[in-house]
């Protein structure tokens, strides 16, 4: 058996029978190592120099540090009430607010899990609370739009995904604006449709005369997409910075504008960041070992002479993209499969022509439809844990919503302006 | 186990979980410093650049050395989660021989290079590069001996994570 089938293989036995997916690649590439002859020690040499050189992973930990201290904090609160007093006067008004606040939190948050587990609490409770909608038609629709989060910036996936592509990352959560936009309004539509076949409820209208209050009131918390997009785009700060600039910022609002954080649960906030970054760390650590193997066998390469031998167009190589990243992401994890997959496709991407903005926004779009998907969609299980429905009933809620995402995908995939419009008017060259 | 065992062992975990929180907060402010020193004083802050790295490296490998559960890491758990206890107690088994029997093949090599590496020193904190490194064996031992131990559970069939469990609540992201 060659060193790096067997390196594979090792890390699909561990990684199957549940070691964690960043051990499981770490001690597959020990074994391609031992098995080449090559110096043991080079795991923990690209595991520390990668990891201690990698500037643009810091934004990982702070993003999801800012993100503990927003849900900490009461800024997601006075958002969720900002946006009610708003659409909730619609039919179905709470599951429009469910998709709007997705659009404006997740301009922060940058991470789907957080979305999920922070105001998708909330307004998951709201929605079920006295039967106003079924549990499971609650947890499919936060699933739904905490998948949006990651699209609009600032995304921790478009960060990784800037990370092994080497693409501008301030170039790609431009990208990302539009496709989160049409997300949103093509959910909102499905909304709107299943109100009227559902007669969903409308929420007490808001006096028009409260709403300048709610709005100074949520003035602080909307303003932060505001410094923090205004902050990477007028070319003052990285966007690792502008992470660290996020949580200053959500942490200076919430301690000091609105007093609702306190000694214990800035700690908490902590402690669950410190956990959510070294979780996701390892992942991280294990791929940047493994892109080592995948690199010195010069996989991507072999895979883009490989399938340039197939002939296919450009549209025919990102619909075939397309549909294994769906079906790898309704099995594995989205993280996992950005780190290891879509590398391997870049090359071929490139060389076909593809624009590798377009091809990132695609995967990520790809990957978070991915997080939605059964079985294993991480989301599904997120928010059948806060509502107690039955996944069944959760599955069969998710699929309208899945069906519209995928028809956005595709618009995405076909139309590249779509995506490039917005970086290009900030000068991309592409 | 005692309970003044299982007492130590949770005041450890504890322990190792507010040294993560620190090294956290030891980051994000190092680089908020970086900011504030390089766009309001103009002032060169290499230094807190470097620490935050520094930081970042070392809660990584602490926190999956000594904080994160089992169930908190990124895992493919399908197949996993749905056989029943004493099919996943061979599995464990399974999985632990081939992580441990792996991690200490190449911890000798591990060792050599961490320490060959005390020749550099960081370029502005001067830390030696053995040092900031020694992480990564403390991560690889604390791998080897925490699989031993839940292979040594699986095999007396017993419940491993009761024991030192500090996550509760918080796992709340998956």
């Amino acid at each position: 058996m060659d060193p790096f089938s067997a390196a594979l293989g090792v890390i699909c036995l561990l990684a199957l029978l549940g070691l964690p997916i960043g051990l499981s690649m770490i001690s597959g590439s020990i074994m391609y190592l031992y098995m080449r002859g090559q110096d043991l020690g080079l795991v923990a040499e690209r595991l520390l120099n990668s990891m201690f050189t990698g500037y643009v992973i810091l934004a990982v930990p702070l993003f999801i540090f800012a993100a503990e201290l927003m849900n900490t904090g009461s800024m997601t609160d006075r958002l969720l009430r900002f946006c009610n007093a708003f659409v909730g006067r619609f039919r179905g008004g709470l599951a429009h607010v469910n998709i709007v606040q997705s659009l404006i939190f997740s301009g922060m948050s940058g991470s789907a899990f957080a979305d999920a587990a922070g105001t998708g609490r909330i307004i998951a409770n709201m929605m079920t609370k006295d039967g106003r909608y079924t549990k499971s038609f609650a947890a499919a629709l936060t699933a739904s739009a905490a998948v949006i989060g990651p699209i609009v910036p600032p995304s921790i996936p478009m960060v990784l995904y800037s990370l092994v592509s080497n693409t501008s990352i301030g170039f790609l959560f431009l990208a990302g604006v539009l496709p989160g936009i049409l997300m949103a309004l093509m959910m909102m539509v499905l909304v709107v449709i299943q109100s009227r076949r559902q007669n969903f409820p409308v929420e007490a209208p808001t006096p028009l005369r409260e709403l300048p209050g709610i709005t100074a009131n949520a003035f602080p918390a909307l303003m932060m997409p505001v410094v923090l997009l205004g902050g990477i785009y007028s070319g003052a700060m990285t966007p690792t910075e502008a992470a660290a600039v996020a949580a200053a910022y959500a942490f200076i609002v919430s301690a000091v504008l609105y007093r609702s954080i306190s000694l214990r649960s800035l700690y908490n906030s902590l402690t669950a960041g410190a956990r959510s970054s070294a979780s996701i760390g390892m992942l991280i650590a294990g791929a940047l070992v493994f892109n080592y193997v995948v690199t010195a066998e010069n996989i991507p390469q072999t895979l883009r002479v490989y399938l340039e031998g197939w002939n296919l167009t450009p549209l025919q190589f990102l619909l075939m993209v397309n549909i294994v990243l769906l079906l790898l992401g309704a099995m594995l994890e989205g993280t996992a499969i950005l780190l290891i997959i879509v590398p391997v496709f870049i090359p071929t991407a490139v060389a076909l022509g593809i624009d590798p903005v377009h091809f990132g926004v695609v995967a990520v779009v790809n990957i978070m439809i991915g997080l939605i998907t059964p079985p294993y969609g991480l989301l599904i299980f997120i928010m059948q844990s806060i509502t107690g429905a039955r996944l069944k009933d959760i599955f069969a809620d998710l699929m309208p919503f899945i069906g519209t995402l995928i028809l956005v995908l595709a618009v995405l995939t076909l139309f590249p302006d779509l995506v490039l419009w917005l970086p290009r008017q900030f000068g991309y060259q592409g | 186990m005692k309970p003044t065992a299982r007492r130590i062992f949770r005041w450890l975990g504890l322990a190792a979980e507010a040294v993560a929180a620190l090294m956290l907060a030891v980051m994000f402010v190092s680089f908020l410093i970086t900011i504030v020193f390089r766009y309001v004083f103009n002032w060169s802050s290499g230094w807190a650049a470097e620490l935050s790295s520094v930081m970042w490296v070392w809660l990584v490998l602490w926190g999956a050395a000594f904080v994160l559960r089992e169930r908190e890491e990124i895992r493919f758990d399908i197949i996993y989660g749905s056989v029943r206890p004493a099919v996943r107690r061979v599995f464990t088994v399974i999985t632990a021989a081939g992580v441990v029997g792996l991690f200490l093949l190449s911890l000798p090599a591990v060792w050599d290079y961490v320490t060959f590496m005390k020749v550099q020193k960081t370029s502005y904190l001067r830390i030696r590069y053995d040092l900031l490194y020694s992480v990564y064996v403390i991560f690889a031992v604390a791998v080897i001996l925490r699989y031993l131990w839940l292979a040594a559970c699986a095999v007396r069939k017993i419940e491993p994570d009761a024991l030192t469990d500090t996550s509760n609540t918080i796992d709340k992201e998956r």
